[in-house]
């Protein structure tokens, strides 16, 4: 009944092959296109002196405001469309227009690592339980 | 769900669950842990999140699903690590905007200006229907008990509301604030122990202490002797030979007495230095009494200080409390320290039956 899980991804993961399909994302990123006709908006994002896009389908989430330019954040399930690669269908879109990404970036790295620190530290705990 | 599945033989008493400070906190939990926390077989209602009990949380998050009944919404709250439902019930207001007409005639009344309550009181409907009514995609934070019900968890709100967060400063402060939350409290193992092992000689002195002025405060005795406040300290002795080693406890019984006995001599000890108790006569007969509930001593005290006042020596500074002292153990009993007329002077003074002149002299008028 519930819908999985959105996780944070950022922009230049989505695309990497990183994410499976039909996994929960959430992705920030500039609003650069949008295609009403085709239901069809991408994101955009710089990371590492490269501009990484990512494709959102927004059927569920039409009608909305559009501004071009405006930072996004979308939240949805990973659809490989045929031959056009990665796209996000979108629950959830959301203008966040004036976030300040260096932050949200950091957050969002943040909670990674507190959860790869927690996972370190159960299977260091889970070896000697197992060991007696 | 590999969530540390707890033995139910590893829970703590539930006696010692409110010595945990987070068991009372609303838990700024993730969703996931929410959802994997092992539900205590001895209370249900009461989960553990490594060894930590916890009841009530407090989760902040997208809602991605939605349903509205009469009497509550169902959100699906979505932090990023989970999704769970929340039970929001409406409350009275939310609900009467069936007949929103009610209070249309008087809107005209007040408008000429000043204060109309049943203008504010619209306003303030329409501001909590507007908080508590979300829609798909927007933020809530939500409070409240976790219960399991047909199986699933979900969260029964005792506060919820919709969060303003248009350029997501709230959500990332708390994806910063969560992990240390977390390295912080969450995931410290919890000290529960009912005593520390290290100095449990000089708390539980103090304990003892504490324990018999509690007494004191609660009772109004003004005499008795050591085997009636005796009983009072058995908790305390009791509980330590069990944490040292609960299977020599047959060898601990007698010494378990003497350790009475000497504890409640000592606690007597201070509780005389600090002059909450005195004894009248040093006899064989141990009779101690309660210096803040002795109205013979009052009145003794009182009687001293209003006699020697009118005596031309201390009648323009009054008496110095060396000199009551004095006439006390002269008069009244030989063994009042000055700590415990201490205690009776200040009280005298804030019931304003005497007077003081300056910190150490009094007087009556």
């Amino acid at each position: 009944m519930l819908p999985a899980a959105a996780v944070f991804h950022f922009p230049w993961e989505v695309n990497s092959g990183a994410v499976q399909e039909g996994e929960s994302v959430r992705v920030f990123g500039r609003l650069v296109c949008y295609q009403p006709e085709q239901s069809r908006a991408t994101l955009s994002a710089q990371h590492a002196a490269k501009e990484h896009h990512v494709a959102v389908h927004t059927l569920f989430v039409e009608p909305f405001h559009s501004i071009i330019g405006a930072q996004y954040l979308v939240l949805g399930e990973i659809e490989n469309a045929d031959g056009d690669g990665v796209m996000v269908r979108a629950r959830v879109l959301n203008c966040v227009d004036g976030v300040n990404v260096a932050l949200l970036q950091k957050a969002i790295t943040e909670q990674r690592s507190f959860f790869g620190e927690r996972e370190c530290k159960q299977g260091d705990a889970a070896l000697p339980a197992h060991a007696t | 769900m590999q969530a540390a599945t707890m033995d139910p033989a590893e829970e703590t008493p539930s006696m010692l669950w409110g010595l945990d400070p987070i068991f009372s906190a609303f838990a700024r939990l993730y969703v996931r842990d929410i959802l994997q926390m092992t539900e205590s077989t001895q209370v249900p209602g009461i989960y553990f999140y490594n060894s930590h009990p916890i009841y009530k949380v407090d989760v902040l998050g997208t809602v991605v699903y939605k349903r509205e009944r009469d009497d509550f919404f169902c959100y699906g709250v979505d932090d990023g690590t989970g999704v769970i439902n929340c039970l929001c019930w409406k409350n009275d207001l939310l609900k009467e905007e069936a007949n929103p007409t009610k209070s249309g005639g008087k809107h005209s009344d007040g408008a000429k200006g000043g204060f109309n309550p049943a203008t504010e009181l619209e306003k303030l409907r329409q501001a909590q229907q507007s908080r508590c009514h979300l829609d798909i995609g927007e933020l809530l934070r939500v409070r409240g008990p976790v219960k399991t019900s047909r199986q699933q968890r979900e969260i029964m709100a005792s506060t919820y509301y919709k969060v303003n967060d248009p350029v997501m400063a709230v959500q990332i402060a708390w994806m910063m604030e969560v992990p240390q939350l977390y390295r912080q409290c969450y995931d410290k193992p919890p000290q529960l122990q009912p005593t520390a092992t290290g100095d449990s000689g000089i708390s539980s002195l103090s304990k003892a202490t504490n324990t018999i002025k509690d007494f004191f405060k609660q009772q109004s005795v003004s005499r008795f002797r050591p085997y009636d406040v005796q009983d009072l300290l058995q908790p305390l002795i009791s509980s330590q030979p069990q944490t040292a080693s609960a299977n020599q406890e047959p060898v601990a019984g007698p010494s378990a007495c003497q350790q009475l006995r000497q504890l409640l001599k000592e606690a007597l000890q201070i509780l005389q230095d600090e002059g909450i108790v005195y004894r009248k006569v040093k006899s064989q007969d141990e009779v101690y009494h309660v210096t803040a509930h002795d109205t013979d001593l009052r009145i003794a005290v009182k009687d001293i200080i209003r006699e020697d006042s009118k005596r031309e020596k201390y009648a323009e500074k009054g008496c110095h409390i060396l000199h009551i002292l004095s006439a006390v153990r002269q008069r009244y009993s030989l063994n009042v320290n000055k700590a415990a007329l201490e205690l009776i002077l200040k009280s005298l003074e804030c019931n304003s039956d005497i007077v003081s002149t300056s910190d150490s002299h009094y007087t009556v008028f």
